[in-house]
C-alpha cells in the first residue's frame, strides 16, 4: 500500500522543480540518535549533498515517530514526506537528479547488489552493537534513546525498541551470532568494498553514485562513533582505501557545507 | 427492597412481652392492641444465615448497634439501617430481616435473623453505551465484594464503533466500612482515532482516586498519569498535526465536585416559562487552559474543539476554529452558549406514553475558541466575543431512557469565520453531552 502511495506521490511531485525549503529530519544528534539511525541519516544527507540539492537539517525528540514509515530520515518537500533512502533517491530522480544515469545496466545492477549487501550486513551489524552488545546497549544506546522523555519512559519505551530489534534480529538469525561473527561479516563486507573500490576515487569512477552515499553514510558513522568495545572501528581502520575514502567523501561534500 | 416480618402474636402462644404491654380486653377479646415505640426489648441474639466469603468482622460491626436497641421501633430501625448499610456496601444483593421473640422466652427477649444473598463470585455483562456520535460496546467481567470486605473489581473491554477499544481494570474499597468514602485504583489501555484532528492516540494510564462526602455535595480526589501515543492518522494527516506525533507524559491531579439534584439529566427543565408547557432553557459553557510552564505548548489531545450536532449546531464535529489541511487543530480556550424552546409535538401524538419523549425545539446557539493572551486579558476576551460564531434552527428531540439524546435539526449558520466548516440545513446528532 504505502510502496503504491510512494510511487504516485513520486509521480505527481516530479512535476515541480526543487523547491527551496527542504527539511531533512533527524533526532538531536548529539544527544539522542542511536548509530544505526545516524548511519541512515548520514547516507541520505549524503546523497543528496552530492545531488547538489539545497536542504537545511531539522532536528526533532520525535523525528521517528513524525516519520510516515517510521523510520528516520525523512524529507519534507513542499506538501510530500518521503522517508529512508531508496524512497528518497527514488523521489529525487523523478526531479531530474540522477547520480547513475552513466552507468551501464551490468554497473547498476552491480550498485544494486553492493547496496542490498550493505544494508543487510552493515545495518543488521548496527543494529547488533547497537542493541544487543550488553555494554554498548546499557551504557550507549538506551540512554541515548531515552534521553528526551521523563521518567518512566525514559526506560520504557528504550526497553520496547530493544525488544523490537531483537525480534527483529532474531527473525533473520542475526540474534544468535557472537561479537566476534557479526565482526566477522563486517570485515567480510569491508573486503568486499575495499576490492571494489581500488584506489579509484569512487566506487564506479570519476563520479559518485548512490552507493558512494551509502558506503560513507556507514562507514563514517562507524569510523567516528566511539563504543565501548571499540570493536567495528578497528575493523574499518583495517582497510586504509575505505578510511581514506570518508575522509574525501567528507573534505569534498561536509567541509564545505559547513562552512 | 427486603421485609421486615414481625410474628403476630397469638392468643394462645402470647409471648410474655407482649401480655404486659398495654392490652386493652374491653372491646373484643382477641385483638391486642401493641405500642411498638413503648414496647421495651432486649435483644438476645442476631443470626445472619447465608454468609460465605463476606468477613465476620464487617459484619458484626454493623450488626453491633442492634444489641442496644430498646423499644420495638428501635430494633425495626435500627435493622433496617444495618440491611441497608450492608447493601451500600456491596456486600450483598439481597438482606431479609425476620424479628422473633427469643426461643428461652426470656422477659422482653428477641431475636433477629438476617437472611443474606450474597453476590455471585465473578459477574459478567455486555452492555453499549452511547457517547457524542459514537457507541460502543462493553464487555464486563466483575468480582463483587470480591474480599470479604465490600471491594470491587471489574476488568472492562470496549469496542467502539470509530475504531477505538480499550481495555482496564478497576478496583475499589470501601474505607471504614462507609460506603461513601472509598478509594479506587484503574489500569487501563485505551486506543482512539480523531479523524477531525487526522490523528489517532494510545493512552495507557494509571489513576488513583479518594471519593468523600461532604455536607454540600461528594468530593471526587484523583491524581492520574497517562503515556500517549500520538500518531498520524494517515499520509494526508497535515505536517502541523504530525509534528505533535510522538510519546508525552501526562501527570494530572483532578478534583471533582458533585451535587445532583437533577431530576431529569437528558431534558432537564429549569422553570416553566409559558403555561402551554413550553421550556425555556439557556446554557453556557466556557474553558480556558494554561501550561504551567511557559515555554511548554499544549498537546493536540489537550486542546478545546468545538462545533458538532449537540454543542455547536450549524457546524461539522469539531468543525470550528482553525484547521490545517482539514484537520481541526483545536484551541486553548472557548465559550459555548445555547438557549432553547422546547414545547411538545404539535396535535401531542402519543401522549402520554410515547409521543412524551419527543419533543420539538427552537434553539439559537453561540461560540467561539481561540487563543488568550494572557498579557492582554480584555483586547483577547473581546477578541473571543467579536469574532464569535452563530448559527439557529429548530428540530426534534428525542431523549431515550434518560441516558442519551438524538436531534434532528434544520440549522442555519449565521456567522462563520474562516476555516470553519459549517454544516447547513439538515444535521442528525446523538450523545450524552450537549448544550
Amino acid at each position: 500500500m504505502s510502496l503504491v502511495v510512494d510511487a504516485v506521490q513520486a509521480t505527481i511531485g516530479a512535476s515541480e522543480p526543487w523547491p527551496d525549503d527542504v527539511i531533512l529530519y533527524q533526532q538531536y544528534q548529539v544527544e539522542q540518535i542511536t548509530l544505526p539511525d545516524y548511519a541512515q541519516c548520514l547516507a541520505v544527507e549524503t546523497f543528496l549533498h552530492m545531488c547538489g540539492l539545497r536542504f537545511r537539517v531539522e532536528q526533532r525528540t520525535n523525528a521517528e515517530e513524525m516519520s510516515p514509515s517510521g523510520k528516520v530520515p525523512f524529507i519534507q518537500v513542499g506538501p510530500y514526506l518521503v522517508s529512508e533512502f531508496d524512497p528518497v533517491v527514488g523521489f529525487v530522480s523523478t526531479k531530474g537528479f540522477n547520480l547513475s544515469q552513466s552507468l551501464s545496466d551490468t554497473e547498476r545492477s552491480e550498485m544494486r547488489a553492493y547496496i542490498s549487501m550493505i544494508e543487510n550486513i552493515l545495518g543488521n551489524a548496527e543494529l547488533y552493537m547497537a542493541w544487543l552488545y550488553p555494554d554498548i546497549a546499557a551504557e550507549v544506546t538506551k540512554p541515548r534513546y531515552g534521553c528526551c522523555y521523563p521518567w518512566p519512559l525514559s526506560w520504557i519505551l528504550p526497553w520496547r525498541k530493544q525488544r523490537e530489534v531483537r525480534a527483529r534480529l532474531e527473525a533473520n538469525d542475526w540474534a544468535s551470532k557472537t561479537c566476534e561473527e557479526v565482526c566477522g561479516e563486517v570485515r567480510t563486507c569491508c573486503q568486499a568494498l575495499s576490492e571494489r573500490l581500488e584506489k579509484k576515487k569512487y566506487f564506479f569512477g570519476d563520479k559518485p553514485t548512490e552507493l558512494d552515499a551509502m558506503v560513507f553514510g556507514h562507514l563514517y558513522t562507524l569510523l567516528t562513533t566511539i563504543l565501548p568495545g571499540g570493536h567495528f572501528t578497528a575493523v574499518v581502520q583495517d582497510f586504509d582505501n575505505l578510511a581514506q575514502f570518508c575522509k574525501r567523501i567528507e573534505d569534498s561534500f561536509f567541509k564545505l557545507a559547513f562552512d | 427492597m427486603g421485609t421486615v416480618h414481625a410474628k403476630a402474636p397469638t392468643v394462645d402462644s402470647q409471648p410474655s412481652g407482649l401480655k404486659t404491654s398495654s392490652v386493652s380486653g374491653d372491646n373484643k377479646k382477641n385483638d391486642v392492641y401493641v405500642k411498638f415505640d413503648k414496647l421495651p426489648v432486649r435483644v438476645q441474639r442476631v443470626v445472619v444465615d447465608g454468609l460465605t466469603r463476606t468477613k465476620d468482622d464487617v459484619v458484626i460491626k454493623e450488626i453491633k448497634p442492634l444489641l442496644g436497641a430498646k423499644t420495638f421501633d428501635e430494633l425495626v430501625q435500627l435493622s433496617y439501617n444495618a440491611k441497608v448499610k450492608m447493601e451500600r456496601l456491596g456486600l450483598f444483593k439481597n438482606v431479609v430481616i425476620a424479628i422473633d421473640v427469643s426461643k428461652d422466652k426470656a422477659e422482653h427477649g428477641y431475636e433477629v435473623m438476617f437472611e443474606v444473598q450474597e453476590f455471585r463470585q465473578i459477574d459478567g455483562g455486555i452492555h453499549t453505551t452511547i457517547s457524542n456520535n459514537d457507541g460502543s460496546l462493553d464487555f464486563q467481567v466483575k468480582a463483587p465484594n470480591m474480599m470479604g470486605r465490600g471491594e470491587r473489581f471489574s476488568l472492562d473491554y470496549t469496542l467502539g464503533t470509530k475504531r477505538t477499544h480499550g481495555y482496564s481494570a478497576y478496583f475499589r474499597k470501601p474505607l471504614n466500612n462507609n460506603p461513601d468514602i472509598f478509594v479506587g485504583c484503574t489500569g487501563y489501555q485505551f486506543h482512539g482515532e480523531f479523524p477531525w484532528s487526522g490523528y489517532k492516540q494510545t493512552d495507557r494510564g494509571m489513576a488513583f482516586d479518594l471519593t468523600f462526602p461532604t455536607f454540600l455535595g461528594s468530593h471526587n480526589l484523583q491524581w492520574e498519569g497517562v503515556w500517549r501515543d500520538l500518531r498520524a492518522l494517515s499520509r494526508d494527516t497535515s505536517f502541523s498535526v504530525r509534528e505533535q506525533a510522538g510519546h508525552s507524559l501526562k501527570s494530572s491531579l483532578k478534583h471533582t465536585f458533585s451535587i445532583d439534584s437533577r431530576n431529569n439529566p437528558v431534558l432537564p427543565s429549569v422553570g416553566a416559562l409559558w403555561q402551554t408547557s413550553q421550556i425555556f432553557q439557556v446554557s453556557f459553557a466556557g474553558g480556558i487552559m494554561r501550561t504551567l510552564d511557559p515555554r511548554a505548548s499544549i498537546c493536540i489531545s489537550d486542546r478545546f474543539f468545538l462545533g458538532g450536532p449537540l454543542t455547536l449546531r450549524g457546524f461539522n464535529m469539531k468543525g470550528c476554529g482553525p484547521h490545517s489541511h482539514d484537520n481541526a487543530l483545536g484551541a486553548e480556550s472557548y465559550w459555548l452558549a445555547a438557549a432553547h424552546v422546547y414545547s411538545p409535538l404539535p396535535f401531542r401524538p402519543g401522549r402520554g406514553r410515547f409521543g412524551d419523549l419527543f419533543k420539538t425545539h427552537f434553539f439559537v446557539n453561540a461560540g467561539n475558541l481561540g487563543t488568550i493572551d494572557f498579557n492582554n486579558l480584555s483586547a483577547s476576551f473581546n477578541d473571543m466575543f467579536t469574532t464569535l460564531r452563530w448559527s439557529y434552527g429548530f428540530g426534534i428531540v428525542l431523549c431515550m431512557g434518560n441516558l442519551a439524546r438524538l436531534e434532528l435539526n434544520y440549522v442555519i449558520p449565521m456567522r462563520v469565520q474562516k476555516g470553519d466548516k459549517a454544516n447547513p440545513g439538515l444535521q442528525f446528532g446523538i450523545g450524552v453531552q450537549f448544550l
